[in-house]
């Protein structure tokens, strides 16, 4: 992309106020809820297995359907006879075959799998004729933990795979026996990540309607990939991608959460499908944290071969991930594989295996949440990096300055074949601990400590795929973006995007992106996204992709469309091309300058001005693939699933209160290296609040299940989302070392939520160290870490405790 | 049964057509079509509908409509016009406090609450103190704090 003239005051870098919030601020946002277009609209309810795994021997759903209000009930049997089925979609040789419906066929495989469908005139009314579905179930033992799943003699949750293996993969990178053999110490660790949800304050949900005059399939849905989704309706349904449009709204939350494909979406279009009036189905609070999309639960078991002076030789893992229910699109296997991929983290390590399993469990499906597996990668190696440096008495600063990736040559090559083009690891290091004043931290812990109170420092360092190409691990959808643009016969321009914002500012961003190309105001440029019928195709938005991937069609789309006008302008100056350029909303030539929007106008209503042979308007379908990362492992077994990486350290001090396991954060340092910023308000937004999910991840939130399989977070009142005053204002600290893709961003979603749960770990392992306790887990809610100092002879304060509680 | 409800919402008169055990939310949403009302926990725990009752904030998830028979109800449409934010919307957006915007309704209202009942700048505990029955799943809250504290300023004078 050679240089180009912009306005000399550039919209690339400044605070924009957000174009979205202004609906949002006054009540006239459009979520998935508020859709009223349907005057003849039905709700739906589902009937959900109350048992972990039971098979289905009978369902009787005559009363029900007779219930006044009630239009029809539908059952697995009925669903599997109007629709094909649903898969995975994963490409992996090593993966078991696995289809299914809407609505569970034989058996229920977890608490909340849904069984049966009711359609009627409200959601009350569906609900109370669920109470008269009768359902004659054989209950089945359970499997609720991932390594019974895989002992001898286990429940089989599918009798015809012969185990509970979903999904095995192994790696092996280098020398490890060597490594191994040349070592002056071997770390052998366990750590257990627990299982929790993204979930977005906003469910879940589709609403669908079927126009039997068109033929057309209208689903709104609240989805982070609607022209994905479109295309696996139009798989189930047998409809033609044509015949189908999704709709995604404004959308209350994704966070990776709503990138999966839900029975329930595919339901509601199905439902549509044969019903004459319109169909909805809004999920409740319940049902999404029972019996949508959790995440992370996983057990890594790690060797780590490291030398006297704390240099780590090689590094040996086996990655257990508990899949729950496997029936979703990519399931947790696909994070997974990124967590086994990253698992050396920012370090050069080039000694490496792994080897991974995935593990069908009788619970709620898991999927995508925030960071996609790498929060589980760089929890493990952060804190395998710590404990070396503890075995060692080594400062763990000067450990991680010893292994960390030089900051030459790019691309660094990892041992799984990652191309990380980041800045340097080292310099963040030293940002965050300066800002955290870690030289002056020990004497000021000691301190504390000589007074009872236990303070820790916790620091990390991670690496960040991002704009993924995910063949291998998430089916066939990633890789590109596409936007359509169009420059209005007023100047004014309108973008669609194949991308979707569910919450990020893409309305402001890639304004400011257009602007920024055309010269134009910021606020002359719409941008919408979310509409199928709008621009032939589109990834959506995951995997902090959208700057990357939509901001570089968008930049394409601009120059193509700059470059058509910079023709127009020419001929209507009479002035050759090359002498014209288009400045501060205008095009300039030797013979004088016409504003942006007439040359505009001439595209379309003075078409007697274009040279001849032009086509009339100015529209352009353009799409932006940074090449750069391979659909498939290369013969080494080398992949490379992102387009570009960022980079991002974290310090953290916390205090945790030993007689309620309360853990306090004091202070959470992050440096991040986004590449180029487009609009740093935005930008400290995904941070902050991406380390609020971080924090949450591993202060508050849990979701057990009981030995039965019964999930015991069904409320908000037991699982605890982060609150006002639980999370520190994060000083962010922004590097913007661009990456080489076009524009050179890199992605700024993810960060906060990676580097905090590293953070915070290694922070209260150092906060407890004279006790003698070991962090070996994400899960650090308070009564986690009660059981943690308990386990190491100190009794919590059970009065001290209650009294916090009431707080 | 269905029982006729009379109360005033946003400062016009309204009338509600409601079965017993309809709630307050579905009330607002359905009948007045006001769907800046976002329900997403049904059970008071997050705050995403609150709406003030007679100025004070209550959780519309947890009100049955036939409970509103006589009191003034405002909700986030009631705030500003389309046309021009009130003085916390205007921080909100200048804060960078709304992400996906689906708490900010009740976040906003609950701000008005608190700062109706102020006579100084309160502190950011006094904030979060304030609001820690809403719950924002995207911002973190550092911004809505922020934004909170520079409405009071314009609206009671610096600190």
């Amino acid at each position: 992309m050679t240089a180009i003239e912009t306005s000399a005051a550039r919209v690339i870098g400044r605070s924009v106020p957000r174009r979205e919030d202004a609906r949002l601020l006054t009540g006239r946002a459009r979520f998935l809820g508020d859709v009223d277009e349907f005057p003849d609209l039905q709700h739906i309810a589902i009937l959900r297995s109350p048992h972990a795994h039971a098979r289905i021997r009978r369902i009787d759903t005559g009363p029900a359907g007779r219930l006044p209000g009630v239009h029809r009930v539908f059952t697995g049997a009925d669903i599997s006879a109007l629709s094909r089925p649903l898969t995975h979609l994963l490409p992996l040789p090593t993966i078991k075959p696995l289809e299914w419906y809407a609505l569970a066929t034989d058996k229920a495989r977890y608490v909340g799998e849904p069984l049966a469908a009711v359609v009627a005139v409200s959601r009350a009314v569906a609900e109370d004729a669920l109470d008269l579905i009768a359902v004659d179930y054989e209950v089945l033992p359970p499997v609720v933990d991932a390594e019974a799943a895989l002992a001898e003699g286990a429940p089989l949750l599918y009798e015809e795979w012969g185990s509970n293996e979903f999904v095995s993969l192994s790696y092996r990178s280098g020398d490890l026996e060597a490594a191994f053999a040349g070592a002056d110490g071997v770390l052998r660790e366990r750590f257990e990540h627990h299982r929790v949800i993204g979930l977005p304050l906003e469910g879940h949900g589709a609403t669908g309607r079927y126009d039997r005059r068109t033929g057309r399939l209208l689903l709104y849905a609240s989805s982070q990939q609607p022209h994905n989704l479109r295309t696996v309706l139009a798989n189930v349904t047998g409809l033609s991608e044509a015949s189908i449009r999704v709709v995604a709204p404004d959308m209350g939350g994704g966070f990776g959460n709503k990138q999966h494909f839900m029975r329930e979406e595919v339901l509601v279009a199905v439902v549509a499908r044969h019903v004459p009036f319109a169909v909805s189905w809004l999920q409740d609070r319940t049902e999404s944290l029972t019996a949508s999309i959790h995440s992370r639960q996983q057990v890594h078991e790690v060797e780590a071969a490291y030398r006297r002076d704390g240099r780590i030789l090689g590094l040996r893992a086996r990655v257990l991930a508990d899949l729950g229910s496997p029936a979703l699109y990519f399931t947790g296997a696909a994070p997974a594989m990124v967590t086994a991929s990253l698992l050396t983290g920012a370090y050069d390590v080039q000694d490496f295996a792994y080897d991974l399993r995935g593990v069908a469990t009788s619970k709620c499906p898991s999927g995508a949440y925030r960071g996609f597996g790498q929060p589980q990668a760089m929890f493990t190696i952060e804190r395998v990096v710590d404990l070396v440096a503890e075995a060692l008495g080594r400062d763990p600063a000067d450990v991680r300055r010893l292994n960390l990736i030089p900051d030459q040559p790019r691309p660094y090559v990892s041992a799984t074949g990652a191309r990380y083009d980041t800045g340097s690891f080292g310099g963040q290091l030293d940002q965050v601990l300066e800002a955290v004043g870690y030289a002056g931290f020990r004497d000021r812990q000691a301190a504390q400590r000589s007074r009872g109170r236990h303070l820790g420092m916790g620091m990390a360092v991670v690496v960040e795929g991002t704009a993924p190409n995910l063949h291998v691990v998430a089916g066939r959808f990633g890789g590109y973006e596409l936007v359509r643009m169009t420059v209005q016969p007023d100047g004014h321009v309108s973008v669609q995007s194949g991308s979707k914002s569910q919450g990020q500012g893409h309305e402001t961003i890639l304004a400011q992106v257009a602007a920024d190309v055309l010269t134009i105001p910021v606020d002359h440029v719409e941008v919408r996204d979310g509409d199928t019928d709008q621009v032939p195709y589109g990834m959506g938005t995951w995997g902090s992709r959208t700057a990357v991937m939509a901001g570089g069609a968008v930049t394409r789309a601009a120059h193509a469309l700059r470059a058509k006008m910079t023709t127009i302008a020419a001929h209507m100056l009479q002035s050759p091309a090359d002498e014209v350029t288009l400045r501060d909303g205008a095009f300039h030539g030797p013979a004088g300058s016409l504003p942006f929007a007439q040359v505009a106008g001439a595209a379309y209503l003075h078409t007697f001005l274009l040279p001849p042979g032009l086509d009339m308007g100015l529209s352009v379908v353009m799409a932006y693939d940074p090449g750069n990362t391979s659909p498939f492992p290369d013969e080494r077994g080398h992949l490379n699933v992102a387009a570009t990486y960022a980079s991002g350290a974290g310090a953290a001090v916390v205090e945790v209160d030993v007689s309620t396991g309360r853990v306090r954060v004091e202070e959470l340092v992050v440096a991040h290296d986004c590449g180029r910023v487009i609009n740093p308000l935005i930008v400290d937004g995904q941070i902050q609040g991406a380390c609020a999910q971080g924090l949450g991840a591993v202060l508050l939130e849990e979701l057990p299940y009981r030995e039965d399989g019964t999930p015991v977070a069904r409320t908000l009142a037991r699982y605890h989302l982060p609150r006002f005053a639980d999370v520190p204002v994060v000083h962010a600290l922004h590097g913007e070392t661009p990456s080489p893709l076009l524009g050179g961003y890199r992605g700024a979603g993810e960060m906060g939520a990676i580097v905090t749960p590293a953070a915070l770990g290694n922070a209260v392992h150092d906060a407890l160290r004279p006790f003698g306790v070991m962090i070996r887990q994400t899960n650090l809610v308070p009564r986690e870490v009660r059981r943690l100092l308990r386990a190491a002879g100190v009794e919590p304060d059970a009065a001290a405790y209650a009294r916090a509680e009431r707080r | 049964m269905s029982r006729s409800v009379r109360c005033a919402v946003n400062g016009t008169e309204a009338h509600l057509q409601v079965e017993d055990r309809d709630l307050l939310v579905d009330a607002l949403r359905d009948q007045l079509g006001l769907k800046g009302v976002h329900a997403a926990c049904g059970e008071g725990a997050c705050g995403t509908c609150t709406v003030l009752l007679d100025g004070r904030g209550v959780r519309s998830c947890l009100l049955f409509a036939v409970q509103v028979e006589g009191r003034a109800l405002t909700t986030i449409e009631g705030v500003s016009t389309a046309e021009a934010l009130g003085p916390i919307q205007r921080a909100f957006a200048d804060c960078g406090a709304v992400q996906c915007g689906y708490c900010t309704p009740g976040m906003v209202l609950a701000a008005t609450e608190l700062l109706s009942g102020c006579e100084h700048v309160p502190s950011d505990e006094e904030v979060s103190a304030a609001m820690v029955g809403n719950l924002c799943r995207c911002t973190g809250y550092a911004s809505i704090v922020r934004a909170v504290r520079r409405a009071a300023e314009e609206l009671l004078g610096p600190a």
